[in-house]
């Protein structure tokens, strides 16, 4: 195992509601590789953000709880951490970004004291050399008069300036994991494709790996080099990007892939698109088996009640499905 | 009903305007009004989906709530089926209602969480008066499963569905009275995608079925693509290119609607097509630049963007677009 591999093994993350216990994230393993993009894909309540959050012990404990696994990461695991030496971790070894920039930065505070924060904390020795690398980190992020944004506050800026801020805020202790979670579901097209070419240059530049946390498909395909699909909790298929779009061993990830339209290819007028049928299950009442076999367009009889286990089919290609079982 | 058969169009709008003004502090220092649509003109044809696209802030809802009047344009025409809805006394107004509804973007906030569903699909017969009591149990019952719900539904509140079923009650609420238009602002923007199909199909299904006509606001080129036979693009309150979806993505002339475009992921490999990154963020409305709005983001802009108003031209037939360079 590489230095600064992460490696995520059976992490099982509940939370306490007004009927017991529900399990968001049932039991996933991953390991994320120096200098790679992974994605976690999945709908609403699929666990992908609990996840994510778990790895930085970001999760309110209680309700929340982490019920079992290890994130080893540097030879240790993040689990054991006391809260002191996970301080460390934060913002210099993993940092994060956040879906809403609006919330995740502080309002009463100028841009340059929430710059300065982590620098100070974690690099930096004097007020002056914290505000250079400040301003150094806002110019890579291609904001137009950085020295002048330090002053200013979050409301003056727009979305996607804000999103801005929060990368740089993130990359200025350089770190060697960076995990974003739905960076750019708040904003507008146009500053989408900004911040993802921003985020991809920035991990060319590092090296840095990123998990990128998604429900967007199509951004998937752009810039992750694997993709890791949940459902209800578990992870139902990964493999490399392009694989596992070209070729989806997973009905889910088959009917996630055909429910979105695809442009340019407008259909004969009436014609429908493949829609996966009934609901996302909620976790209080999940099904029996296989979580996906109510929606599922191929069930069988042993998907009802057997839970089919995530295996390796091809070097790479992960998916837990009892009909890639009886194929092979 | 002479008016339509005169008047092929179902909806014809014209230079509508809707500003709003941002009075300043009450010192009096007034701001200039944000001119959050500024002259739009477009028209639907009975059965016709048209699609309205464009950034957060371009106008796009306030647009849908001027047709309806659920504000009061600042000027401008709206012609429903040859009727100018600026000439109606409020009785007839709410009575041409029945013909025009909407779908709101959050089926959440657009439900009221105290009331069931069969209250929430009995208001639309209530208020217009129409079937009496037993008849609007049946009503209700028969609107469930034109959605895709069991008629055992109606008795649940809201909070007891999932996004998915909200927005389909919001669609059946939409449906009740037999619309000619609906107006669909942001149907499934709130929604996952494995869900998002679903919704988009039945409204496919109740087109085909009701013939209904739909002005389609979203800002997801794809959905709108495959939802809609004419597309118009909107930037800062104007309609920037409009045209049949199909030349729209084959052939687009303003280098907006191609940045749009351009930056949708592909979802192929092979389709390496480079991205036009466009630069910078949407201007403010209440103070646009001056000339062609875009020209601050424009990557084929020259002098004359910065002080010419381009009119939107018919370039080919049916083909509309403001650019001064193409």
């Amino acid at each position: 195992m590489t230095a600064s591999e992460l490696r995520v093994e059976n992490l099982k993350v509940s939370f306490s509601g007004e009927n017991g216990r529900l399990t968001a994230v049932n039991g996933i393993s991953y390991c994320l590789k120096p200098g790679e993009i992974l994605a976690i894909v999945g709908e609403s309540g699929c666990g992908k953000t609990v996840g994510a959050l778990s790895l930085l012990r970001l999760i309110p404990e209680p309700p929340g709880r982490i019920d079992a696994g290890s994130i080893l990461f540097d030879s240790r695991d993040l689990l054991k951490l006391t809260p002191w030496e996970l301080r460390e971790v934060r913002g210099k070894d993993i940092a994060m970004i956040f879906q809403d920039p609006m919330t995740s930065l502080n309002p009463v505070l100028t841009l340059g004291d929430q710059l300065m924060e982590p620098i100070l904390r974690h690099t930096a020795s004097t007020r002056q050399e914290a505000w250079d690398r400040a301003v150094e980190v806002l110019r890579s992020m291609e904001i137009p008069s950085p020295a002048e944004k330090m002053k200013q506050y979050p409301h003056q800026l727009s979305g996607g300036m804000r999103q801005r801020v929060m990368i740089a805020m993130a990359v200025s202790c350089s770190p060697r994991i960076l995990i974003a979670d739905e960076p750019t579901t708040a904003l507008d097209v146009l500053i989408q494709a900004q911040i993802m070419d921003l985020l991809q240059h920035a991990q060319e530049q590092t090296g840095m790996s990123i998990l990128l946390i998604t429900h967007d498909l199509g951004m998937v395909t752009e810039i992750a080099q694997r993709v890791i699909v949940m459902y209800a909790g578990e992870i139902v298929e990964s493999g490399p990007a392009d694989e596992l779009f070209q070729t989806p061993l997973h009905p889910y990830t088959l009917g996630l892939k055909n429910s979105v339209p695809k442009l340019g290819h407008k259909q004969e007028p009436g014609k429908r698109l493949v829609e996966i049928s009934g609901n996302v299950p909620s976790l209080n009442q999940l099904p029996s088996g296989c979580a996906f076999h109510p929606r599922c367009p191929s069930v069988m009889e042993r998907c009802k009640t057997e839970k089919p286990v995530l295996r390796e089919v091809d070097p790479g290609r992960e998916v837990s499905c009892w009909l890639e079982e009886a194929s092979s | 009903m002479t008016d339509a058969s005169s008047n092929p169009d179902l909806l014809k709008v014209r230079k509508l305007k809707k500003h709003f003004s941002a009075n300043g502090s009450f010192l009096g220092n007034s701001k200039p009004d944000v001119r959050a649509v500024d002259g739009i003109s477009f028209t639907i044809k009975p059965g016709e989906t048209l699609g309205l696209v464009g950034e957060s802030g371009c106008g796009k809802s306030t647009a849908a709530r001027a047709i309806l009047r659920l504000v009061e344009p600042t000027s401008g025409e709206v012609l429903f089926r040859g009727r100018n809805l600026d000439t109606l006394s409020p009785k007839e107004m709410q009575d041409l209602r029945q013909e025009m509804q909407i779908i709101f973007q959050d089926p959440n906030a657009s439900l009221n969480p105290r009331r069931r569903v069969e209250d929430i699909l009995e208001e639309p017969f209530i208020i217009h008066n129409i079937a009496d009591k037993t008849e609007r149990k049946d009503r209700v019952a028969e609107l469930l499963k034109k959605v895709g719900l069991a008629p055992e539904h109606a008795h649940r509140f809201p909070h007891e569905f999932s996004g998915g079923q909200l927005q389909r009650i919001g669609i059946a609420r939409a449906i009740a009275l037999n619309p000619r238009l609906i107006v669909a602002d942001e149907p499934v923007s709130s929604l996952d995608v494995s869900i998002q199909a679903q919704v988009i199909n039945l409204m496919q299904d109740l087109k085909e079925t009701m013939n209904i006509s739909y002005l389609f606001i979203s800002h997801n080129l794809a959905i709108v693509e495959h939802f809609s036979d004419r597309v118009a693009v909107m930037y800062l309150g104007k309609i920037v290119e409009m045209t049949s979806s199909e030349k729209l993505y084959a052939n687009p002339r303003h280098p907006y609607t191609e940045a749009l475009l351009s930056v949708i992921p592909k979802m192929e490999s092979g389709s390496d097509q480079p991205r036009l990154l466009i630069k910078g963020d949407i201007p403010n409305p209440a103070n646009p630049p001056g000339g062609c709005a875009f020209h601050t983001r424009c990557p084929i802009k020259e002098k004359q963007c910065e002080t010419t108003v381009p009119e939107l031209k018919e370039i080919e037939p049916g083909h509309f677009s403001a650019c001064l360079l193409r």
